[in-house]
């Protein structure tokens, strides 16, 4: 009997929503598990590190990696299914770009334990107690994993083949690519997966009419109008600067896209071509009613790269 | 201060019409600057994405500066005004980034203001001297064990 | 990449880059680049020499992309390009490195600093050479007939001398009859003749010219297309016709200002505007003895700061014709300042004073005032020169104002898309350089849409936009430099911003497969890159200046 492909799925920095959005196929998470022999699936199944240490290198046949690297068991975790995997597939946004966990290159390990450890008004921690690496108890030694500065996307700690956008990725483009999968149609290596090469816009359906606004809304400031541009009423949108595939969900419920399928394929850098976009098209000359206009904007940072700072040209903060 | 002999890197765009022109005057009429610009010409500020800027930050640039036609001037009717716009949002998000905003600098430099382009320039090398290297965080990432 | 082969040409230029940066060095820095298959330095590249060295360099070397390093491109780009071109090598696989204007002239003093710039500008060119791709200008016919907006004596001389020259013209007036306001006036100052004389003439020349197709009754109601291809729909009425022009004059002239509410202008009897005057003139039914004119109302106010240029000499000119028909008559004239420029115009303004019109200067802060209750009685002014208030007693006084935009103005501005000044007026491309076009190309303006101007004046612009008419008309057809954006529809999500944002109109959106993309329109497009900047989906390529051009060039200046 010729042996299933071998198939692993590991949740780093991530919410769960990408261990959802796999299950959510339904009936055809059956087919999937027909298909394939899952080898690593902590969320669902019980498998543990030392299964697939002791495996062949390049004997998982395909790895879904999702959520970013932000320490040092997750970036162990990653070399390690790089070497044992034929096809390692950052799967959803935070492999992709860093997702929302990707954020925190605004901070560092210090602010951040500061934060957590001590300033928070509901923490009693007068002796300073940290994450420490290591703790010697009686029965042995204890160890946590690193937690680092700054986080990093699958692709910057690991060479990888295939990149899955989404956050999480669609069903139906989860059901794509598992089918490509299955049938060894997927294009040449370095792809971006399940996604189209154009902009939200082409997805989404409203109706636009003129791209000039005098003024930017948070969602909850305006009742919008459903059929019209979402962009155009003043509520910042980034689906013209979003790679589409998505369908444009959030459009059709009258929530703005938020950028979460990662850059248009010629895009160089989301944000900064977010930016651009927006600033072009506010409708007016005089200096000070531009700068009333975009200090409307609360986040700028936020906006432009809510899913994609660490795999932004800058890719973090700078800090002393 | 000059801290230590910096020697700050200057990236620049200069549109044709305006800026360019009143870099080349200042050359005719052979006005010294200081050497640390490096021109990129373009046909309009309002050629400049906002993404350049970013790439300079990002490999090191210490200071941009930008140059385009007077309000009103434009070569191509609005394209400054798109560029003051874009830049000015620019710099607040700069801010955030922990850049500091005065590393970018949008000047409006007329075709026949060669003696104010050179002043320009030499009074960004001494701002961008005081300022210090752009802070690179070249450790990007990684552990403070490194 | 097939092969790339540059061949950079560093410049001494004499002792101009010689003398501060030393050449030498960087040829061979330049040598040692990758791609760089030739380097080599000339005294002067631009020479005959140097020329003919760039031409057999690219045949001996087989070079396919070319690199000059010296004074600047704003003065010598086109003649290297035209050298690439004679050697078989398109023109836009040139690329230009300023070591001069911007460099050796600059750093005099900084020999060493200067020869490390030189050398890092020259690594940029080559990263952006190597990018280059060769392009083709496109040729657009130029369809030979003019669109003549509006039929006063600046549209009709402009349609008269392009129709003269072989052209069709289209001539389309808003009113029932040709003449436009020289229609209303009496005499023209100084040549003291009627403007019957001369605008009759002009009436029926361009009634009976065979190439003159007048439209009357009708106005413009869109226009789309571009230079060599205009497509016009016209409005008669209810009915609606459609025509190709290949350019188009707009010549659509001004209005008198009428001072409602000042002066009593509105409510009290006597008091007239010029032209007002002029059809009493004309009629010869005045009957004042003591006639004063107001000058600068309206004009060269706080929300009018402008000066309307000849309504000094219209108000001298009648306050002359009052004097001759009626030497007993007294006529003054107040103003801030007499506009009276030139030779003949101020001769006309001293021959008012000897014959008897009296000049009374007033200032902003304490304008005149009329008197009366009822019935006009006179008016009250502070005579600057004597310091004092004056009372003239008077039957008739006469407001003088300038010329204003027409209402209708806004609507073809943006039927046209050509701008407005601040002051409602259409604003031509350049004060100096380009004087009777817009930025459009293809469209030009003379007479007092741009702003008022007397007949001669308006005659001039005529004559002068219909001489820039007939350059396209006449050549046949027109070739924009390639440097036009270009839209990749595989990307486009048609989210409209390039279309906003463009000042020509020259990215539309188009409909395929029932969604929007957005198209180029390279004969409007100007090159100047605010699309492409601004395109969220990186759709837009801007040709010879795009993003990994530009991309490149930064990468290579901050190379470790």
């Amino acid at each position: 009997m010729a042996q299933k492909p071998k198939l692993a799925l590991y949740w780093a920095a991530s919410c769960g929503g990408c261990e959802i959005a796999v299950v959510r196929l339904y009936a055809k998470i059956l087919d999937v598990a027909e298909a394939f022999d899952i080898v690593l699936w902590p969320c669902i199944m019980d498998f543990k590190y030392k299964d697939v240490e002791v495996l062949p290198d390049k004997s998982i046949d395909v790895c879904l990696f999702n959520g970013a690297i932000r320490n040092s068991e997750q970036e162990h975790m990653a070399h390690l299914l790089r070497e044992k995997s034929k096809v390692l597939v950052a799967y959803g946004t935070c492999a992709y770009m860093g997702g929302i966990p990707g954020l925190a290159n605004v901070a560092n390990r210090e602010s951040i334990f500061e934060l957590v450890y001590h300033d928070t008004p509901s923490t009693a921690n007068d002796n300073g107690v940290r994450p420490q690496l290591s703790y010697q108890v009686p029965e042995g030694e204890l160890t946590l994993p690193e937690f680092y500065d700054t986080v990093r996307t699958l692709a910057q700690v690991v060479p990888v083949e295939y990149f899955v956008p989404g956050c999480p990725p669609v069903r139906e483009q989860t059901e794509a690519v598992l089918q490509a999968v299955m049938e060894g149609q997927l294009p040449a290596p370095g792809s971006v997966v399940g996604a189209s090469d154009k902009t939200v816009c082409y997805d989404c359906t409203r109706i636009r009419e003129d791209k000039r606004i005098r003024g930017f809304h948070r969602p909850y400031e305006i009742i919008p109008d459903s059929t019209h541009c979402l962009l155009e009423q003043g509520i910042i949108c980034a689906g013209l600067a979003t790679r589409g595939g998505c369908g444009a969900p959030c459009l059709s419920v009258n929530m703005p896209c938020r950028g979460c399928y990662g850059p248009p394929p010629n895009v160089f850098d989301q944000g900064g071509k977010l930016l651009s976009a927006l600033a072009s098209i506010i409708d007016t000359q005089d200096q000070d009613e531009i700068e009333r206009i975009a200090d409307t904007v609360p986040d700028l940072l936020g906006v432009c790269y809510l899913f994609g700072l660490p795999a932004s040209m800058l890719r973090r903060v700078r800090q002393d | 201060m000059d801290r230590n002999g910096f020697e700050p890197l200057i990236l620049g765009f200069a549109c044709n019409w305006c800026t360019y022109a009143g870099a080349d005057l200042a050359g005719t009429s052979r006005i010294q600057y200081p050497p640390n610009l490096r021109m990129i010409r373009v046909m309009c500020s309002g050629r400049v994405d906002p993404t350049f800027v970013l790439k300079a930050f990002a490999r090191g640039v210490d200071g941009v500066l930008i140059g385009g036609c007077h309000p009103g001037d434009c070569h191509y009717m609005e394209g400054n005004y798109k560029a003051r716009r874009r830049i000015h949002l620019l710099r607040k998000m700069l801010r955030d980034f922990g850049i500091e905003p005065e590393r970018l600098r949008l000047e409006w430099v007329s075709a026949s203001e060669g003696a104010r382009f050179a002043q320009v320039v030499a009074d960004f090398t001494k701002t961008l001297k005081e300022l210090g290297p752009l802070k690179k965080d070249a450790k990007i990432a990684v552990s403070q064990q490194d | 990449m097939p092969d790339t082969r540059i061949g950079v040409f560093v410049c001494h230029c004499g002792r101009n880059i010689g003398g501060y940066v030393n050449v030498p060095e960087v040829v061979e820095y330049a040598k040692g680049l990758p791609d760089v298959a030739h380097a080599e330095h000339n005294l002067y590249t631009c020479s005959e020499e140097g020329i003919s060295s760039i031409k057999k360099k690219i045949q001996d070397n087989d070079l396919n992309r070319v690199i000059v390093a010296s004074c600047t491109p704003r003065t010598h780009e086109a003649l290297f390009r035209s050298a690439c071109e004679e050697a078989g090598l398109n023109k836009y696989l040139f690329e230009f490195v300023n070591i001069r204007d911007q460099c050796s002239w600059v750093h005099m003093t900084l020999p060493k600093e200067a020869t490390e710039k030189a050398k890092d500008l020259i690594r940029m060119g080559v990263a952006k050479a190597r990018l280059l791709k060769p392009l083709e200008e496109i040729e657009i016919e130029v369809t030979p007939s003019c669109l003549v907006i509006g039929c006063g004596v600046a549209g009709m001389t402009a349609a008269l001398n392009l129709a003269n020259q072989g052209f069709d013209v289209h001539l389309v007036e808003k009113a029932s009859e040709l003449g436009g306001l020289l229609l209303s006036l009496h005499k023209l100052f100084a040549v003291n003749r009627e403007a019957r004389e001369l605008i009759v003439p002009l009436i029926e020349q361009v009634k009976n010219h065979k190439r003159i197709t007048t439209h009357l009754s009708t106005e413009v109601k869109d226009v789309k297309g571009f230079i060599g291809n205009f497509d016009v729909t016209l409005e008669q009425g209810e009915k609606e016709s459609k025509l190709r022009v290949g350019t188009i004059i707009v010549a659509v002239g001004a209005e008198e200002f009428k001072p409602v509410g000042q002066y009593g202008y509105g409510e009290t009897a006597g008091v007239l505007t010029q032209l007002e005057l002029e059809e009493r003139l004309k009629e010869r039914t005045l009957e004042a003895k003591n006639v004063v004119m107001i000058n600068c109302v309206g004009a060269r106010v706080p929300e009018r700061p402008y000066c309307g240029r000849f309504c000094c000499l219209t108000a001298i000119k009648n306050a002359v014709l009052i004097k001759e028909n009626d030497p007993e008559a007294n006529v003054w004239i107040l103003h801030r300042d007499v506009m009276a420029y030139g030779v003949e115009f101020e001769e006309y303004y001293r021959k008012a004073m000897e014959s008897g019109v009296r000049f009374v200067r007033y200032s902003l802060e304490t304008p005149p005032e009329v008197i009366a209750n009822g019935e006009l009685k006179g008016v009250s002014v502070y005579h600057e020169l004597m310091g004092k208030q004056v009372e003239l007693p008077s039957d008739m006084v006469v407001l003088t104002t300038p010329l204003v935009p027409r209402g209708d103005n806004a609507g073809i501005s943006k039927t046209l898309k050509v701008p407005l000044s601040s002051d409602g007026f259409f604003l031509e491309a350049h004060l100096k350089l380009q004087p009777v076009e817009f930025a459009t190309d293809g469209i030009y303006i003379c007479g007092s849409a741009r702003w008022p101007v007397e007949v001669s004046e308006a005659i001039f612009q005529a004559c002068a936009s219909a001489g820039k008419a007939a350059m396209p008309m006449r050549r046949g057809h027109v070739r924009p430099e390639a440097i036009t954006s270009s839209v990749n529809e595989e990307f486009c999500g048609g989210c409209g911003v390039c279309a906003v944002l463009c000042p020509y109109g020259a990215m539309q959106m188009v409909s395929k497969n029932g969604k929007g993309v957005a198209r180029t329109i390279e004969a409007l497009c100007k090159g100047c890159g605010t699309c492409g900047a601004a395109c969220p989906s990186g759709a837009i390529t801007m040709n010879h200046f795009n993003d990994e051009q530009i991309m490149a060039q930064i990468e290579a200046l901050t190379e470790a």
